[in-house]
């Protein structure tokens, strides 16, 4: 014990805890912002198609179910990795890998969809520019979470992991999936309920 | 979590381009500050060269020293290079430096998320004045962005925009702006988590409370502003439609998501200056600050209120009255914790034994400027006053009188308080007045008129006016404080200069001052501090010098 | 060498600083190369990231597995104490302003003022206009608006309404004025009386004759600034002395709000 343990007042929070919260923060004012775009231009375009024309609500259910329960397989895999079992996390941060992925799958077959069959891009009207930038943008964070979350699956295959040490770090991942969980619900909610009504 | 190396860089050579590699690769918040501060100086001169130019052109009627584009392109690079160039980057630089030495810390929370801050916000800037070289793009038309630094749609579309300069300045402001966020990051983690044992968030010197509001407001409004510029960057190359009306675009959305972040950002500029002040008067007046809670509620209430009110810019493109009248109420009311804190500044230095050093001189002049500037600013949130004045160089006078006249002042006297700090040499006292007075008078002589000539009518951003208007005379006088000021800028740099190789040995604490980073030496070692610090009061220095009578028993 | 492990969570860097290391420039840089490729060429964009994957491995290495950090000198690694502080003994500190006059002394001199200020007033319109009631009827006008349009013949004679409106008028400023000198006189440098009574008046006075044809045209018709500035001078006098000759009492700024409530530590001193 020194001086410092010994005082009253030495505890400070995470700095880990504290940076990913302002990161998190940061994030949710930009996608605010392009949800706030969605929202004003709701039913605003010049010109055809309308999202009640070409979205379809059923595959978009499917991945959006697939992502949420990722946020639950990624709780499990940071359980595992914090009681030192190795193998369960790695089982548990592929099934998160995969769901993500999936998701990504859907989000490219959608859009695929979108822009061959229904002729629909980010040029074509106010409709088109807000969803693809709002979706394409929630996308890109999927992608740099599965980043994040594979370089762990990496690290944990060549077996470069501790428990005791790297499980805060790996908890701080665990918040940014949740974020990426937490926005999607946002913009399923702005997208596929608010701006589908007639 | 951590593995132990010797030093490197103690043992390092002193050939130059070691020395160099060893500031390129650095990590130590002290030198990435001193860097942010340099680099943010340089663009001062070039932004301050910009305007000077343009006073040029202006100095009588139909003058052609410029053309109308090129004048486009002096007003637009002069205010995104002033803000986010100079204003921005020399707070973080004083941030980096002082933060940590204040709180008692030996680095930054993220240091290395520091120094990648760092080189977004330099190479960001490169980037956009690259746009001279580069913008010109497919067209053959452009150069430098020539949409005024709020970059009003649809001015910015495709159509109105040849070229890449509008790319040039979303890119290179996006690119500076993530560095900045970086920053933010980094002083909000740092200050809550980094704090010595024993410094309660309420024993902060004031300086770190304002750090703390500012990481906490870029965070808020810098991402607003990024959403923005990539919303304008998908209009311009991909042909989307956000900004573009003749697809029932709206140019109004560009306009309220500029300002969200443009008001608070005014505050995250002015909010460190004030925290300098908040240092350099007590020290100067031989007193604790007046109401440090109040100053801290003050802070916190300015950090919400300014979240509020960025439509008082939007005041006659036509919102509802009601929506006028409810900014118009917030921007008064925000105008109470401000005045609060000019209040508390005054009663620091009354009945104090005032020392008129350089770094007080300029505190006095931020003071009496800034109250001007305020002023004005409440005339301004006066919607009626507004309808008349707005656009005009009443605003333009009114703005540099809180940027330069509040703001600038705020960041030479703390170049002059710090320096014996970051150098371990004092400025020297001669050349420092000087500077001030030169660049008080020429201040005045500049921006004084400018109120004037815009109650005259004369609109900003015009490129030159008829010779029949009044405006002669005040325009005259305007540029002619322009030489002034740039000899008052031009004795401090050499100022800066001269003594950084001459000036008299410094030592630990030579203005007799209270917070910790006065407790180490000058220039700091690596490590900040031999051993943390223990603090015991809000002048923790002050408590080790006066054993006999510590502050904490009045706290 | 200690265990890192040891390092409490509260103080960071406690047993050493990070290492300088080249990644953020590199990444900074790349990640820069990237978004300038939109405006100039793919090819800066291949370069960008090759730059900016180089910075993020470099800067990753720097920190995983354990941050890489330098150590200090021997026994940097203890914070160092706080000092050995007195406990709270002497009064040594004075809480400015010690000592301020109480408001009644304000309040009396404010009616006291008012008083000499009405006698100059009103002299004047009995000297040069030969009415008491002019400069009675003129004040009111800051409220009433039709005194402006009235003719010289009706200001001078008796108008009830017009009458109690200056009274009332008159008092509220007078107490007013004479609480701002209860809480200002004690502050002003050396001679109180100079300041209050004579360099007060000066700067109403003046901002007065700046803003008087918007606030109140009527009185600019008719006044004459050396009596308007005498009255003021009589006020400022008397005001300032009835003031400065209070006795003074303890403001206890400073003292803990039970002790100044007189409930503790014996009462009021």
């Amino acid at each position: 014990m020194n001086a410092a343990t010994a005082q009253p007042d030495t505890w400070r929070p995470s700095r880990g805890k504290v940076g990913m919260a302002c990161l998190i923060f940061m994030e949710s004012l930009f996608f605010s912002g392009f949800i706030i775009a969605y929202l004003f231009y709701i039913g605003k375009s010049a010109v055809g198609p309308w999202p009640r024309d070409v979205l379809e609500l059923k595959p978009v259910l499917v991945n959006s179910v697939a992502l949420l329960s990722s946020s639950f397989t990624v709780v499990a895999a940071v359980r595992a990795l914090e009681r030192g079992r190795m193998e369960a996390m790695k089982f548990w941060l592929l099934a998160t890998i995969g769901l993500g992925a999936w998701f990504l799958w859907g989000t490219w077959s959608e859009w695929r969809g979108l822009i061959e069959d229904k002729g629909l891009t980010i040029a074509t009207n106010l409709f088109g520019t807000t969803f693809y930038s709002l979706v394409g943008f929630h996308a890109f964070h999927v992608f740099a979470g599965l980043l994040a979350l594979g370089t762990i699956l990496l690290l944990g295959v060549l077996g470069r992991l501790k428990p005791r040490r790297d499980t805060i770090r790996f908890e701080l991942i665990s918040w940014y999936w949740h974020f990426v969980d937490v926005v999607w619900i946002f913009v399923f909610t702005t997208v596929y309920i608010v701006g589908m009504r007639p | 979590m951590s593995t132990l190396h010797a030093p490197s860089h103690t043992a390092a050579g002193t050939s130059l381009l070691e020395r160099l590699h060893g500031w390129a690769i650095t990590v130590d918040h002290k030198r990435l500050g001193i860097m942010y501060v340099v680099a943010a100086l340089l663009f001062f001169v070039v932004g301050g060269l910009e305007a000077a130019a343009m006073r040029l052109q202006l100095i009588k009627p139909m003058n052609d020293f410029l053309t109308p584009q090129g004048f486009n392109q002096m007003f637009t690079m002069h205010g995104t290079t002033m803000v986010f160039l100079v204003g921005m980057p020399m707070l973080a630089g004083f941030g980096n430096f002082l933060v940590p030495l204040m709180i008692g810390a030996r680095d930054m929370a993220f240091p290395r998320l520091n120094a990648f801050g760092f080189w977004l916000f330099l190479l960001g800037g490169l980037l956009l004045y690259f746009s001279w070289i580069g913008g010109d793009g497919l067209y053959g038309a452009g150069g430098a962005p020539d949409v005024g630094w709020f970059a009003y749609s649809p001015l910015t579309s495709k159509t109105f925009s040849r070229g890449n300069s509008t790319d040039y300045w979303i890119l290179g402001i996006m690119v500076s702006g993530f560095g900045s966020l970086s920053a933010a990051i980094n002083f909000v983690t740092t200050i809550l988590c980094m704090r010595c044992p024993g410094m309660t968030l309420m024993r902060m010197p004031l300086m770190v409370w304002m750090m703390l509001v500012v990481g906490f407001l870029v965070l808020v409004a810098l991402p607003v502003l990024t959403a923005a510029q990539v919303m304008l960057l998908l209009d311009r190359s991909l042909g989307a439609h956000f900004f573009d009306p003749q697809q029932a675009g709206s140019a109004l959305l560009w306009q309220h998501l500029f300002w969200f972040f443009g008001h608070p950002e005014v505050y995250i500029l002015i909010l460190p200056g004030f925290g300098f002040v908040s240092e350099i008067v007590p020290v100067f007046s031989r007193k604790v600050i007046f109401g440090y809670t109040l100053m801290v509620a003050a802070t916190v209430g300015i950090g919400f209120i300014s979240l509020g009110v960025w439509a008082h810019h939007m005041f006659v493109v036509g919102l509802p009255p009601w929506l006028n009248a409810l900014f118009a109420a917030s921007t008064f009311l925000i105008s109470v914790p401000t005045g609060i804190k000019i209040f508390n500044w005054i009663a620091t230095m009354w009945g104090g034994r005032i020392r008129f050093d350089t770094p007080m001189l300029y505190c006095t002049g931020f003071l009496g400027m800034f109250v001007i500037g305020g002023l004005t600013g409440i005339m301004l949130a006066a919607v009626p006053f507004t309808t008349q004045l707005s656009d005009s160089y009443f605003v333009v006078g009114h703005f540099h009188y809180v940027l330069f006249g509040g703001l600038v002042f705020a960041i030479l006297g703390a170049v002059t308080y710090w320096f014996p700090k970051a150098t371990g040499r004092m400025m020297d006292e001669g050349l420092g007045r000087w500077s001030f007075w030169l660049i008080l008078l020429g201040f005045n002589l500049v921006f004084l008129p400018m109120h004037f000539s815009g109650m005259l009518g004369m609109p900003r951003r015009i490129y030159t006016y008829q010779p029949d208007r009044g405006w002669e005379m005040w325009n005259l006088v305007t540029t002619a404080g322009v030489p002034v000021q740039m000899l008052g800028v031009a004795v401090f740099v050499w100022n800066m200069i001269r003594s950084s190789l001459k000036g008299p040995v410094a030592g630990d604490d030579p203005w007799d001052a209270w917070t910790l980073e006065w407790a180490t030496s000058s220039p700091p070692p690596e490590h900040n501090f031999d051993r943390i610090p223990t603090c015991t009061s809000a002048r923790p220095l002050w408590d080790r010098k006066h054993p006999d009578d510590p502050d904490c028993h009045y706290e | 060498m200690s265990d890192p492990r040891d390092e409490p969570a509260s103080v960071p860097y406690l047993r050493g600083v990070p290492e300088p290391t080249s990644g953020p420039l590199w990444a900074g840089f790349g990640v820069t190369l990237m978004f300038a490729a939109l405006v100039t060429h793919a090819l800066v964009a291949m370069v960008g990231f090759v730059c900016a994957v180089a910075g993020f491995v470099a800067w990753a290495r720097a920190c995983f597995p354990e941050e890489r950090l330098e150590s200090l000198p021997t026994g940097a690694d203890q914070p160092l104490p706080p000092p050995a502080l007195q406990p709270k003994g002497r009064e040594s500190r004075v809480m400015l302003p010690a000592a301020m006059h109480p408001y009644r002394a304000g309040l009396r001199g404010g009616l006291a003022g008012g008083v000499s200020m009405a006698v100059v007033a009103v002299g004047w319109g009995l000297l040069k206009h030969g009415s008491v009631w002019l400069p009675i009827n003129l004040l009111s006008g800051v409220f009433v608006p039709s005194v402006g349009q009235a003719s010289l013949e009706t200001l001078s004679t008796f108008q009830p309404g017009l009458f109690a409106l200056a009274c009332g008028i008159h008092l509220v400023a007078c107490l007013f004025v004479g609480l701002l000198y209860t809480v200002t006189l004690p502050m002003m440098p050396r001679r109180p009386l100079i300041m209050g009574g004579v360099l007060g008046p000066v700067l109403w006075t003046g901002l007065l004759y700046a803003s008087i044809g918007i606030v109140n045209p009527a009185l600019e018709r008719f006044i004459s600034w050396p009596w308007f500035f005498g009255s003021q001078v009589a006020f400022g006098l008397t005001c300032g002395r009835t003031v400065s000759r209070a006795r003074r009492i303890d403001t206890m700024t400073g003292l803990p709000l039970d002790e100044r409530m007189g409930v503790e530590r014996g009462g009021v001193r």
